[in-house]
């Protein structure tokens, strides 16, 4: 296998974070994550396609098993940079992003083990992410989308719309904020609207909104 | 319909005391609303908002008492729009004292706008309404205990028998003329408190007409107006500095959000309190039942039947009361009205268009109206009270979503096949323009009874059945595709579905009927001038011979392209009036022209021929009421837009129609 270049590794774990919220992920999302352009985000997308390392469709993209290997792989070394900046540098963790983004793809297998084991080999990066293990297994972050609990499911809101403050205020209002209980007591079939009952109140969610609210 | 800055002076201006009545939805306020005033309700909006102020004055043991009902919502903010109409209208009109309407069965959530209006500083008392309900429930609340710990009168009410309605009334006359019996002493957290005072402090020398309290929670809170209200100030952006430091401050200490930290605040103390007045209550099973109504297995099956109810009540009923309307009406109506128009204008052109508008006029605006408009609202306010329209949103709201809409958007959308007028008012229940106006464009092109009078009377009658659902097919699939397009080319996207879900509530009747004839009564007042208007102006046409000479630059259209007899466009134009009265003018015509006999319209006009006109009355424009109602409900330019798409369409679809079926011999 050719060795991959920063620019394929850095188009990898793109998708592979995209790929939690939105799966398959469209190219306009991707492109607008990487900072790109459309038509070359699609040039590349054919690339990896190619390679293997990534299936097309209409709807998307989505990684093959060996792109989400080296994806993982990847973060792995993003997260561990991260650790060893702050942990050993001083960084403080609202600094080191960048500079791990350019570290990762310079890290030998070799290396990484090392880094890993002079650390204790630590389970979060300082964000508080889980860093995958050296066979790309992820501790499943428990947090995951209030549109994917089942009818009669529970769950805690970790956060609410972060993106829209208007939106986040009007579910505050209802009693819709974090730390908050929520159980799910409808889903609608083929990506409908669920009820989900918070503090004594049942309320009807489009799949969208409750999407855009994390629980755990 | 009055602004509501008038509205509210004149209010003030003429009563002893002014009241608002303010709580969440469904809580049972427009029913206290109802049974503390009469007839006489002013409805008022503010400048391009769609959520309506009603107000009315009442009298109370010889005092005049003024009632502003604001929109029912779950906060006061600037997030939504009656969020923010229920706000401006408690600044504009400075109560004497609001009437907080409470559900008792949830108690924490309805307090968390009880404590909103604490902190602006507004004497209140409270209606523990729903009391009845929370008895079924075995909610067992310590109203003196309550009271207590909010520092306000609460007063415990069943609007539906008007008990401790009095009480209420009489309690908050008392707030006002002794303002020792409230006694607010509720704190938010320690430091939270602290920072609030820090705040009113700085802000004390300035006057933003609002207590230093509420203005320092609001600028907390980040509230868009409030802050631009400060900017603007000379002090203003050094007052917002201050208010930046304080609000960093209190992010660093509790590491979430000022905002969403004070939210908290609130509704931790609505919940502490709550928890304090109330006992456990067991889950009742009524809900149970209620929610097969939601569950798709049974909600679907449950669904169907009831838009097929609506359906066939406009359909039938509408159009068994339309037409003994209209036989009524040239019965005993039409002869006195043409009697006195002829004897005081004489037969020449003026009597003959003033009959156009004062007879032809009224009867459509009186035959559309009655069996078709007060139906709906009839059945629209039962669904409402019952609250199973919200359980249709939710089973609707994926198939709405496609179209940009939400589930709430459906029923008007399936009201729209009875008649395309309430339908369109129908869409005040969403909230974003857009939303209204994508909603409103598919109605227009849904075949309301009218249409589907001239789809049975021209295709199905002569042509045969089959062509007549192939209309039904190709607008149902124009309604589709510009849904999906529309949602594609308007700027914005959708808002999605964020609604409470209710309990099952018996509905009472007189409150439906109340509610059926406010909304009715608007409907008449933007109707009927623009229908009248529109009848005269084609009845001078008609009359002064005017519209044969437009037949002649319409007929490149019409006969060229649409490949119809120039004569039949003109019945076209006509249909504005009315659709259905495209066939019977159609019918008139024929038998002018050719004679007795032409009734059957297959002697006039091929299959092909039929089929198309049938066509393009379903889809070009709709009649005057719906553009009166599209121009009053989105305002001229939109409503011009969706004529003129219409129109656009109709023509094309028409022409391809025409060419397909020659092309292939279909009929």
């Amino acid at each position: 296998m050719e060795a991959d270049t920063p620019r394929v590794e850095e188009y990898l774990e793109s998708i592979y974070k995209l790929q939690q919220d939105q799966y398959p992920v469209s190219t306009s999302r991707l492109a607008e994550h990487l900072k790109l352009s459309a038509p070359s985000v699609s040039e590349m997308v054919k690339k990896l396609a190619n390679r293997g390392l990534l299936s097309h469709t209409e709807k998307g993209v989505c990684l093959t098993e060996e792109g989400k290997s080296i994806a993982k792989k990847v973060i792995r070394r993003h997260r561990l940079s991260e650790r060893l900046l702050t942990d050993v540098l001083g960084y403080r963790w609202d600094e080191v992003h960048d500079e791990a983004c350019r570290l990762e793809h310079a890290i030998s297998s070799e290396m990484e083990e090392r880094i890993s084991e002079s650390l204790g080999n630590p389970r979060t990066c300082p964000h508080g992410h889980p860093i995958p293990d050296k066979d790309g297994v992820l501790v499943k972050e428990n947090v995951k989308s209030l549109s994917e609990l089942k009818a009669s499911d529970r769950g805690i809101i970790v956060s609410v719309f972060e993106e829209d403050p208007r939106m986040l205020k009007y579910m505050a209002s209802l009693g819709l904020i974090p730390d908050v209980c929520v159980r799910v007591e409808e889903v609608a079939p083929f990506g409908g609207p669920m009820i989900v009952c918070v503090s004594g109140s049942r309320y009807a969610l489009g799949r969208e909104v409750a999407s855009r609210i994390k629980v755990k | 319909m009055p602004s509501c800055h008038g509205a509210l002076k004149g209010i003030k201006g003429s009563t002893d005391y002014t009241f608002v009545l303010a709580g969440n939805p469904n809580v049972g306020k427009s029913s206290i609303f109802n049974r503390l005033t009469g007839m006489g309700v002013v409805t008022a909006n503010y400048p391009g908002k769609t959520v309506e102020l009603n107000m009315a004055t009442t009298t109370f043991k010889g005092l005049r008492i003024g009632i502003i009902d604001l929109p029912g919502s779950y906060a006061l903010g600037a997030v939504s729009e009656d969020q923010w109409v229920a706000r401006r209208a408690v600044l504009d009109s400075k109560p004497d004292a609001a009437i907080m309407v409470l559900d008792s069965t949830n108690l924490a959530r309805n307090l968390y706008m009880v404590l909103q209006f604490i902190d602006l500083g507004i004497p209140i008392v409270v209606a523990l309404n729903l009391m009845d309900e929370a008895e079924k429930r075995n909610i067992i609340i310590d109203a003196p205990g309550l009271s207590e710990l909010l520092g306000v009168p609460v007063v415990p009410t069943t609007a539906t028998t008007g008990y401790g309605l009095d009480d209420l009334i009489q309690e908050a006359i008392d707030v006002v003329r002794d303002s020792q019996r409230i006694r607010y002493h509720l704190q938010y957290g320690t430091d939270i408190e602290a920072n609030i005072k820090r705040l009113a402090e700085l802000l004390s020398p300035y006057d933003f007409g609002i207590a230093g309290r509420a203005l320092a929670i609001l600028l907390l809170e980040e509230d868009a107006e409030f802050i631009e209200l400060v900017e603007k100030h000379t002090n203003g952006r050094s007052l917002l500095e201050e208010v930046k430091k304080i609000s960093k401050e209190i992010e660093e200490k509790h590491g979430e959000e000022t905002p969403l930290r004070i939210a908290r605040e609130r509704h931790g103390l609505a919940g502490v309190i709550a928890s304090q007045v109330q006992n456990d209550a067991a889950p009742v099973v009524s809900d149970k039942l209620w929610g097969y109504t939601t569950s798709p297995l049974t909600g679907i099956p449950l669904l169907i039947c009831a838009l097929g109810v609506i359906f066939a009540f406009l359909f039938y009923g509408g159009n068994w009361l339309s037409t003994l309307f209209s036989d009524l009406w040239a019965a005993y109506v039409s002869p006195v009205i043409d009697g006195a128009i002829f004897t005081i204008f004489g037969e020449g052109h003026i009597g003959k268009t003033l009959i156009w508008g004062f007879d032809a006029g009224i009867l459509a605006a009186l035959a559309v109206g009655i069996p078709y408009v007060l139906t709906f609202y009839f059945m629209l306010a039962f669904l409402e009270d019952t609250g199973y329209l919200n359980s249709v949103a939710f089973l609707t709201d994926r198939l709405m979503h496609r179209f940009g809409l939400h589930g709430r958007a459906i029923i008007p959308v399936v009201a729209g096949a009875g008649c395309n007028v309430p339908a369109i008012i129908g869409t005040r229940v969403l909230t974003t323009m857009r939303e209204r106006t994508i909603a409103s464009a598919l109605i227009t092109l849904i075949p309301c009874s009218a249409r589907t009078a001239v789809i049975l009377g021209a295709v199905s009658l002569f042509v045969g059945w089959k062509p007549a659902v192939a209309i039904y097919i190709i607008v149902l699939t124009l309604v589709f595709f510009v849904g999906v397009g529309l949602n594609r080319i308007m700027p914005g996207s959708s808002t999605g579905l964020v609604m409470e879900m209710f309990p099952f509530r018996a509905p009472i009747i007189s409150n439906i009927i109340k509610k059926t004839w406010y909304r009715f009564k608007d409907f008449v007042f933007v109707a009927f001038p623009i229908v009248l208007a529109g009848s005269l102006v084609l009845g001078a046409l008609y009359e002064t011979g005017y519209l044969w000479r437009l037949s002649s630059p319409i007929s490149p259209v019409v006969e060229g392209w649409l490949g119809l007899p120039a004569v039949a466009g003109l019945t076209l134009i006509f249909a504005v009036l009315r659709k259905e009265l495209a066939l019977q003018l159609l019918v008139t015509l024929a038998v002018v022209i050719y004679g007795g006999g032409a009734d059957n319209l297959l002697l006039f006009m091929d299959k092909t021929q039929l089929f198309v006109y049938a066509l393009v009355n379903t889809i070009y424009i709709p009649c005057v009421a719906t553009i009166a109602v599209l121009g009053r409900e989105l305002g001229w330019k939109r409503a011009g837009s969706i004529m003129a798409f219409t129109i656009t369409l109709a023509i094309l679809i028409g022409g391809f129609a025409y060419r397909f079926i020659e092309y292939f011999n279909l009929l």
